[in-house]
């Protein structure tokens, strides 16, 4: 009787057959782009917002949130900078203070998703296109709201 | 309490939720949110911010991942997307309205939380996962869409494709779950997941997957409404994020090795226990309950 002899490469060939799934391009890219500014956004947030803890020295003094932070947000601008917080110029006006710049690192984070979206739409087909298009209309309502609306 | 030992006992507390999480198999954000609302002196609208942006940061981790390999799916994502991402935003809004507008407003949201938690208590309690739903007939608009994926399954040895359908019976619940996420700062995985997976037949594995890919969005959309409204407090967000980014990564090498189902239950009897102090600690600041 003949022996059956199973080559060691055709086992690895079949396994990566089953192995082999083809990525969506649209997926590929979003999560790629996520990827990289989450590390990004991840850094900006902790290496300014560490210094800011441990040093205190910032847009607002430390003291001052450590007795206010159980306000309401409102309540609590105005009683600490004496000022109505509507929009974001509140920390990119002071990019030169640690806890402003920590709050542009939660920002990259929080523009992530938008970024990836405009990544997965070039990859998309037509029908995809459409509704990530719309996503991203959304977030961009999102994002502009408060400088459109005012509130 | 001096204020560091605020911000030491925040670390501490998130480096505990983002070991325990992944064991669990839960998201931080709904231990941070509720625990913190409970224990700490902060306002809520400064714990829900960085409840926010916590949820969505270890989302962001894992969520590239996920895409990656194939288990998360934007072809599921885009539609549901479309209709939770505007009610997340509302979320935001109408949460910070309640307590800026409102002198008890805090106490509502306190309340509101509670409620919710009880929800997801028993959610977690009853709720039956299918690894691997069958689906005896994809609805028009799926089939439209083409919703369909594929992974490669190490337990089975094999590339698993899969369908969803649902989408209609699907859309009013993913729009109550960005509500709820943009409102009291939650991921809402807890809520995600059983749709995903029930509702839409999604497997279990890219159900959880895509979860994370949906809160990445969702979350992040509310973020910028409590950034608008300077609800962000570096004092706050940064511990709590360092403490759960810490804390996932040992988390996520013990699940590895063991999930014991005793931590699942601490995790929900500790759950159950910040419902009753959120609520407790809402009706008191109502005058309808004595202090704790």
């Amino acid at each position: 009787m003949q022996e059956l002899e199973v080559k060691p490469e055709t086992v690895e060939s079949v396994g990566a057959e089953l192995r082999e799934v083809a990525i969506e391009p649209m997926n590929y890219m979003f999560g790629r782009i996520m990827e990289v500014l989450t590390v990004v956004g991840l850094i900006v947030m902790f290496v300014p917002g560490i210094i800011y803890v441990v040093t205190g020295k910032g847009f607002l003094s430390r003291e001052l949130v450590v007795k206010n932070w159980g306000l309401k947000a409102s309540a609590f601008w105005e009683k600490v900078m004496g000022i109505k917080v509507f929009g974001y110029s509140w920390f990119l006006s002071h990019l030169n203070a640690m806890d402003c710049l920590s709050i542009v690192g939660v920002c990259i984070l929080a523009i992530t998703p938008l970024i990836s979206l405009f990544g997965a739409e070039i990859k998309a087909d037509s029908k995809y296109k459409v509704l990530i298009g719309i996503l991203i209309i959304e977030f961009l309502f999102a994002i502009f709201r408060p400088i459109l609306m005012g509130h | 309490m001096i204020w560091w030992m605020w911000v030491l006992a925040l670390f501490f507390m998130t480096l505990g939720i983002g070991v325990v999480a992944p064991i669990a198999g839960v998201g931080g954000g709904v231990l941070f949110t509720p625990l913190t609302m409970a224990f700490y002196p902060f306002s809520t609208d400064f714990i829900r911010g960085a409840g926010l942006v916590m949820a969505m940061t270890s989302a962001l981790s894992s969520a590239p991942h996920f895409a990656k390999k194939g288990l998360a799916n934007l072809r599921i994502l885009a539609p549901v997307v479309v209709v939770s991402i505007i009610f997340s935003i509302l979320g935001g809004i109408i949460g910070l309205w309640v307590t800026n507008a409102f002198p008890q407003g805090k106490s509502y949201i306190k309340i509101g939380l509670g409620c919710i938690l009880f929800v997801v208590f028993l959610v977690y309690l009853f709720s039956k996962r299918v690894e691997f739903p069958q689906i005896a007939r994809i609805d028009p608009i799926s089939e439209k869409l083409d919703i369909h994926g594929a992974w490669y399954e190490p337990s089975l040895g094999k590339v698993v494709e899969y369908r969803t359908t649902n989408l209609l019976f699907a859309l009013p619940a993913f729009a109550g779950v960005g509500f709820i996420a943009g409102m009291f700062g939650l991921g809402a995985g807890w809520a995600n997941v059983p749709v995903l997976n029930l509702v839409m037949g999604a497997p279990l594995k890219v159900a959880t997957s895509t979860s994370m890919m949906i809160i990445t969005i969702n979350d992040a959309a509310a973020c910028w409404v409590y950034m608008a409204r300077g609800a962000m407090l570096a004092l706050i967000i940064v511990p709590s994020v360092l403490g759960i980014t810490i804390g996932a990564r040992i988390g996520a090498r013990i699940a590895v090795k063991s999930r014991p189902r005793s931590i699942k239950y601490l995790v929900m009897v500790i759950m159950l226990f910040a419902a009753i102090m959120d609520i407790w600690k809402g009706l008191h600041g109502l005058g309808m309950a004595p202090p704790i």
